[in-house]
């Protein structure tokens, strides 16, 4: 069974055939922007100007007729990116006469990692730009146990970053310069319950430069920020009883964020998996594999109900491919 | 003080020892973040619960007495019944509306008032774990509080909406402003947002 997913949420426009037994090919077109953050209008019109080229360089990998499904990311996203996406994704599904499956970007995050590190039933820390969330599998549904009160925690560090003048993405930056550091300043730490802020702490480490070195504020901010979602990631452990930790999304990618999981995992006996660079970011591969298994559990998109969700919030994915 | 051990508590925080009559609960230290940023949030945990709590009693709220406390632990009083968590129901669930209401009124916001930390003792809803409460008493920490609450109902417990219902019911008992702070609930859900 061959699958061809297509992942366009934000910036990373990616295509990917998958089947049972992996990957077959995949092929990305990220969009940088020149200045400031990502602009909705201007990453839409990079996907519309590669889409083709995308599509047509997989198309050439096999025979098309080999295709039995067309998987898309649904949402959460940018309208304008979500929508050349699906658009595509009909196309090819009416063009080809195979089914149409709408994914869960958050989901698509979490279903290529367990499949990737064969883990069963874990705590997943989702932390990227514009998420971040501790999710765990519930009675049918990935339940979000915690969550960003308002923005995710990628978001609040390459805004920061911005305003120092570091060019987009920020984070891997923002990363280099806090391993010069070992000097801690105290920035504002908020868990409300389960639930984290960030955009206090976003205020703060711009005003602490007036007084500080940029080193020492990116170092604190990190060291707070991610002490704030491990925090809940352990309590999540410590609440729903589970012994496994995955990290995903792209902010995964910070070497710092993994080694405190490992440390708060090693301290309380559970098993941390790291994960892998190439699924870590959004990628057409988990949205191509987490159809592959939507499809294999009965579920279709038809076009009526194939519109994009830019809001699309994990738990609202009834999730039957996954028994007990 | 009776020395015997009735068991052991690891929670994600702290070590909650629980004797015949008082629970004695020690912040631990966690490696994986800064010595400066680990002492302080310990430290100020301790000192704050402490002074949370013993508010929250001298307002009349269901919660333990405190006999002491040092840098990192609190010995209290210890309520012999069941956490929430373990016996739910639509009775329970509204007494529990009333104790938090209770709270809020004495201007104290919980910050976690899941199911985990209310105990159910001689037919009142006891809160415990002030160790993330806070004085607030705005719509929007109130609120929060009830998010916090209504996420833990909805993660761990099938029948959601009747169990939320009742709670709203002894809440709205003495805060009769219920109405909007469940309203700041909706607000603060759709805040949680993805772009």
């Amino acid at each position: 069974m061959i699958i061809l997913g297509i992942e366009g949420t934000a910036w990373n426009l990616s295509a990917s055939l998958v089947e049972e037994n992996g990957v077959i090919y995949e092929v990305s077109s990220p969009y940088l922007p020149q200045t400031g953050g990502i602009h909705p209008r201007d990453a839409a019109q990079h996907f519309s100007n590669n889409i083709g080229q995308v599509i047509g360089e997989l198309l050439s990998k096999i025979e098309p007729r080999e295709i039995e499904a067309i998987a898309f990311s649904q949402g959460p996203g940018l309208g304008p990116c979500l929508r050349i996406v699906a658009t595509a994704a009909r196309a090819l599904s009416v063009g080809l006469r195979v089914p149409l499956i709408g994914v869960n970007h958050c989901i698509a995050h979490i279903e290529v990692e367990r499949w990737k590190t064969n883990l069963t039933d874990p705590v997943v820390l989702y932390v990227s730009g514009a998420n971040s969330q501790v999710l765990s599998y519930w009675v049918g549904r990935y339940r979000i146990l915690g969550e960003t009160l308002d923005i995710g925690i990628g978001n609040a560090i390459d805004k920061f970053a911005r305003s120092v003048g570091l060019q987009h993405p920020g984070g891997p930056k923002v990363e280099r310069l806090a391993q010069k550091s070992r000097n801690y300043i105290y920035m504002p730490y908020v868990v409300k319950g389960m639930d984290f802020s960030f955009s206090g702490i976003m205020t703060a480490a711009k005003e602490a430069l007036s007084q500080e070195s940029l080193e020492d504020v990116c170092y604190s901010f990190q060291e707070t920020a991610f002490s704030m979602l491990v925090e809940v990631t352990e309590r999540a452990l410590s609440q729903t009883g589970k012994s496994e930790a995955l990290l995903a999304g792209g902010v995964g990618a910070n070497k710092r964020i993994q080694h405190m999981l490992q440390i708060m995992c090693e301290e309380r006996g559970a098993k941390f998996f790291a994960p892998r660079p190439e699924y870590m970011a959004d990628n057409g591969t988990m949205i191509a594999y987490t159809g592959m298994i939507m499809l294999n559990s009965g579920i279709q998109t038809s076009i009526e109900f194939s519109g994009v969700n830019p809001g699309f919030r994990p738990d609202e994915v009834e999730v039957n491919w996954i028994t007990g | 003080m009776d020395n015997r051990i009735v068991t052991k508590f690891k929670g994600a925080e702290a070590v909650v020892e629980i004797y015949d009559t008082v629970v004695i609960k020690y912040r631990r230290p966690k490696g994986y973040r800064v010595k400066e940023l680990d002492l302080r949030l310990r430290k100020e945990r301790t000192r704050s619960e402490a002074k949370l709590q013993s508010d929250a009693r001298k307002a009349g709220v269901p919660t333990p007495i405190i006999f002491d406390v040092d840098a990192f632990s609190i010995t209290m009083e210890r309520i012999k019944g069941k956490a929430l968590k373990f016996l739910l129901n639509e009775r329970i669930c509204e007494k529990a509306g009333e104790t938090l209401c209770k709270l809020h009124l004495a201007g104290i916001a919980h910050g976690d008032p899941t199911t985990y930390n209310m105990i159910s003792f001689e037919g009142k809803v006891y809160l415990i774990d002030f160790g993330l409460a806070y004085y607030d008493n705005s719509l929007e920490a109130r609120g929060v509080d009830l998010h916090v609450f209504f996420q833990t109902l909805a993660s761990t417990h099938g029948r959601f909406e009747a169990l939320k219902d009742a709670f709203i019911l002894g809440y709205g008992k003495h805060c009769f402003d219920v109405n909007e702070v469940v309203d700041k609930v909706t607000e603060i859900k759709e805040r949680g947002r993805y772009l």
